[in-house]
């Protein structure tokens, strides 16, 4: 029996040790490392420390530097990016990086769109050839089955070809221009975009390294090459020793929950800059767990804390709890539809009582007693002060007096007459403990009462994102250093717009600051502001509080920003042993 | 008795497949898609583009290409919310960890159990009896994930006798396996005593005393054997849940197990590992059944399984 328990010991690889020059607890289980895909922050935290697009991230700042290009020039339109790869980018099998490997890597994220697809259509022509390359692509595989239905006999199919069908698959993008020697890539863009470094930056940008993910191209992947005339690569191409990158480091090794190492990469360029040699992420289940081992002293840096244990650590004053405001906003969404999903008419639809709503609550007394992190208190949708020179709209006034003559104009004095409605939201985190004290605030201010319908978290986005709610726990966070990130979630043509909610002044708002085209930034950023004062009026959300991060890590820890986005270059970062 | 066996393993495969039927419709109609990530929704393309490489538009698509793959290479396919793992990889990588996890909690049980059963038989009413009692009965009514935390805070954090847990050294096994080891401990121990309470009184034990053995040997040679029985059918059942992980234990301790993705699966959505795992966990309840039956033939010929 002992020999039998040896045996199931090395088989399922215990014993083994490791001397990572620093280790980190990430915020879950890393979904995907395949930058067409990533969508979770943890795995874009990886993503940065493998690749490095046209632009890197300021260690310090996260503002756009130059990364994989080292001469940026902008045209005086602002609408041109010329930009000149550096001459000793390297990927990590030391191959220089080229203009193909960026040209490769956008178009294969055209073909085949994930999450953050969209960013790239900012560049002339990139909507529309994915929109080509997609009917292109059904043709084909329409013209492929036709002839493997016709041709199903084993012999005939042995026989004949499949025909090359009479359709061509679209040039790429007009926008994307790149010069003979490989060494300059020319951007257009359909019309200037201030954070367009930024979105250079992000992962959706990244370039791959086509070479090596042909390696895993096999013959069932040329099948479908054929069938549907996309190059679909298999998911493992991420996974080593197959996955080279130009980033900082190189993935060592990944095995699946137990641990992910990174190594330096000889050849990228800054490598004198790089300062821990091997860096390794823990895998942790259990937030308690995942303290207690920080705790311990065994991880030098815990990306990610539960508010519970936050909140406990902050009140016991813990100087390595380090506290710091979060690029989200925690709010409540209101349905506008005029009908509820029952059928019913919804008294929500009426802007007069989604404001009274919103301005009877005590928000503090949230932060206070439940999430206890600091947090602000939310007026506006846009966190403040994270954007640089964005002037927040004053928002939505605390005024219950106010709030109860708005509800009584609209027909419902003293809370007479107010069906009962449902609060929904998901049971994962204190979600429901909120919905309690919002409840309750609701009911003394206004009158109204509401139940209370706690789900979990996939039954709840469906809900959500279908509109089938009254109101519904929500929250948002940016994904690009610009205000738009934000705003542009209530567009009415938004798939984001869970409230249903449709202004044509907000549209027209936020189109004219896309199209500004006035040399002065803050003229732009003052339109997002008139923009967002509308959506506090109109209270389609009901904001809560600006969300604070946690993050724990010792004083010997260097090189972390405690930055909004909660992104590190983990070049810089390091432990200094003592 | 191979008459019985063959019968037996002709049934497997008809279990399996209404298992995996059900598992899989149960799972199909659950709202909510594995390929959503965060609150953002997903572009309709996108989502179109990856339902089809993973075969999940209709549950029929899904029906004509998974269980195929699984007869004729063993394959559960892609995990649909781990994108570079197949449920294969992930079975692989876990299910050696669950198994090595519980297989010790089970040696832990076992011995530890039918030793306290048997001395709270041996010496009854007497403080080892109460001992033996007062042990069951925490093991029996403390759940285990208050018992795993306490393990871990006191024994862990606290006292640092043991590493916290995770998959790395042979001794972060310590305490997820004692945490494991508890309940099946308890109700071996349990039954132990009372079929030895059985045992002691028949007339043979007198016999092998009246001969001239030791009470040591006739109580651990002559009556062990036969209070085992039940035990013995009591190890199956326990054995098929040890050994494919526990969510708590795992969850508490961190280990890179099995159990986890029982629970995580369904919360992701993930059809495909959901079925992997469930075929793998009912593939081992049916298989230690079987191993079980076969046991107590071995162990007491009375026993006409064929019947």
């Amino acid at each position: 029996m002992l020999i039998l328990l040896g045996g199931a010991m090395y088989w399922s690889g215990t014993g083994r040790t490791s001397h990572a020059d620093f280790t980190f607890i990430n915020r879950g289980d890393i979904g995907t490392l395949d930058p067409n895909r990533m969508s979770w922050m943890q795995d874009i935290r990886i993503g940065y420390a493998l690749w490095e697009g046209l632009y890197g991230l300021d260690p310090q700042t996260l503002e756009p530097v130059p990364g994989a290009a080292d001469k940026i020039e902008l045209s005086p339109d602002r609408k041109t990016y010329t930009f000149h790869l550096r001459d000793d980018g390297r990927w990590s099998d030391g191959s220089p990086v080229t203009s193909d490997d960026f040209i490769f890597a956008w178009t294969r994220m055209l073909q085949e769109p994930g999450d953050y697809t969209y960013l790239l259509y900012y560049i002339e022509g990139a909507e529309e050839y994915q929109k080509a390359f997609a009917a292109y692509s059904d043709k084909r595989t329409a013209a492929y089955d036709a002839w493997d239905a016709a041709a199903n006999d084993a012999r005939r199919q042995h026989l004949t070809e499949p025909p090359e069908p009479d359709v061509q698959p679209p040039a790429i993008p007009g926008g994307i221009k790149a010069s003979e020697d490989k060494h300059t890539l020319r951007l257009t863009l359909k019309h200037p975009v201030a954070y367009f470094p930024d979105v250079c930056a992000f992962p959706c940008m990244f370039p791959l390294n086509q070479q090596s993910m042909d390696k895993s191209f096999d013959d069932e992947a040329r099948k479908a090459l054929r069938r549907t005339g996309r190059r679909t690569y298999d998911a493992r191409f991420t996974r080593p020793p197959n996955l080279v990158t130009n980033g900082p480091y190189f993935l060592s090794s990944w095995e699946f929950k137990k641990s992910l190492v990174l190594k330096k990469n000889p050849f990228y360029w800054d490598r004198a800059h790089v300062h821990s040699e091997t860096i390794e992420q823990v895998d942790a289940d259990d937030p308690q767990w995942a303290f207690l081992v920080y705790d311990s002293g065994s991880v030098d840096w815990l990306a990610d804390i539960t508010g519970e244990i936050a909140a406990e650590l902050k009140a016991k004053g813990r100087p390595d709890l380090r506290v710091f405001p979060g690029f989200g906003t925690y709010f409540y969404s209101v349905n506008c539809l005029p009908k509820l999903p029952d059928g019913k008419p919804n008294p929500l639809a009426d802007a007069r009582v989604r404001l009274a709503l919103a301005m009877s609550l005590d928000k503090k007394k949230v932060v206070d007693t439940i999430t206890r992190m600091d947090e602000k208190p939310a007026d506006t949708y846009v966190p403040p002060g994270i954007f640089k020179d964005y002037p927040s709209p004053p928002g939505i006034r605390d005024d219950v007096a106010a709030a109860q003559k708005l509800l009584a104009d609209a027909g419902y004095p003293g809370g007479q007459g107010f069906p009962k409605l449902t609060i929904l939201f998901n049971k994962e985190s204190q979600h429901g403990d909120i919905a309690q004290v919002v409840r309750r605030q609701w009911q003394q201010n206004l009158g109204v009462d509401f139940d209370l319908e706690g789900v979990e978290i996939k039954l709840f986005r469906t809900k959500l994102h279908s509109k089938s709610y009254a109101i519904a726990r929500a929250s948002w966070f940016g994904d690009y250093n610009d205000v738009s990130t934000f705003t542009d979630k209530y567009l009415s043509t938004s798939e984001n717009n869970d409230s249903g909610w449709v202004n044509k002044q907000y549209d027209d708002l936020l189109h004219d600051a896309e199209y500004d085209t006035d040399p002065d930034p803050t003229h732009r950023l003052k339109t997002l502001s008139k923009a967002e004062q509308i959506l506090c009026d109109e209270a389609p959300i009901i904001p809560i509080y600006f969300y604070n991060s946690a993050y724990l890590f010792r004083d010997n820890v260097k090189g972390i920003p405690l930055n909004p986005r909660m992104m590190v270059n983990f070049k810089s970062v390091y432990a200094e042993k003592h | 008795m191979v008459r019985f066996i063959v019968w037996r393993l002709v049934q497997f495969p008809l279990v399996l497949a209404v298992i995996y039927l059900i598992t899989f419709f149960l799972a199909w109609v659950a709202p909510g898609s594995p390929f959503e990530r965060n609150d953002r929704a997903l572009d309709p393309v996108a989502l179109h583009r990856i339902e089809e490489r993973m075969h999940a538009q209709h549950w029929y698509k899904f029906l004509a290409y998974y269980p195929r793959q699984l007869l004729l290479h063993l394959d559960f396919g892609d995990s649909l919310s781990y994108e570079e793992w197949t449920v294969n990889d992930i079975l692989k990588s876990a299910l050696p960890v669950s198994i090595t996890l519980g297989l010790f909690a089970m040696v832990i049980a076992t011995f530890a159990g039918v030793g306290i059963g048997t001395l709270a038989a041996v010496r009854r009413g007497g403080p080892v009896d109460w001992f033996s009692l007062g042990l069951s009965l925490l093991g029996i009514s403390i759940p285990s994930f208050v018992m795993a935390a306490v393990l871990l805070i006191v024994f862990g954090a606290k006292l640092k006798w043991f590493p916290l847990g995770g998959w790395r050294t042979p001794w972060d096994m310590v305490l997820p396996g004692i945490a494991l080891s508890l309940l099946p401990m308890a109700y071996i121990a349990r039954l132990t005593r009372v079929s030895m309470l059985d045992v002691l009184g028949n007339d043979y034990v007198r016999t092998a005393r009246a001969k001239g053995l030791s009470r040591s040997k006739v109580i651990w040679k002559h009556c062990l054997r036969n209070a085992f029985l039940p035990v013995l059918s009591f190890l199956g059942p326990a054995s098929a849940a040890t050994l494919t992980g526990s969510f708590v234990v795992e969850k508490v301790f961190s280990v890179p197990g099995l159990g986890q993705h029982f629970v995580n699966s369904v919360i992701n959505r993930d059809q495909t590992l959901i079925l992997g795992t469930v075929m793998v966990y009912s593939a081992f309840v049916l298989a230690l059944n079987l191993v079980v039956d076969i046991g107590y033939a071995v162990v007491d010929p009375r026993i006409d399984v064929t019947k």
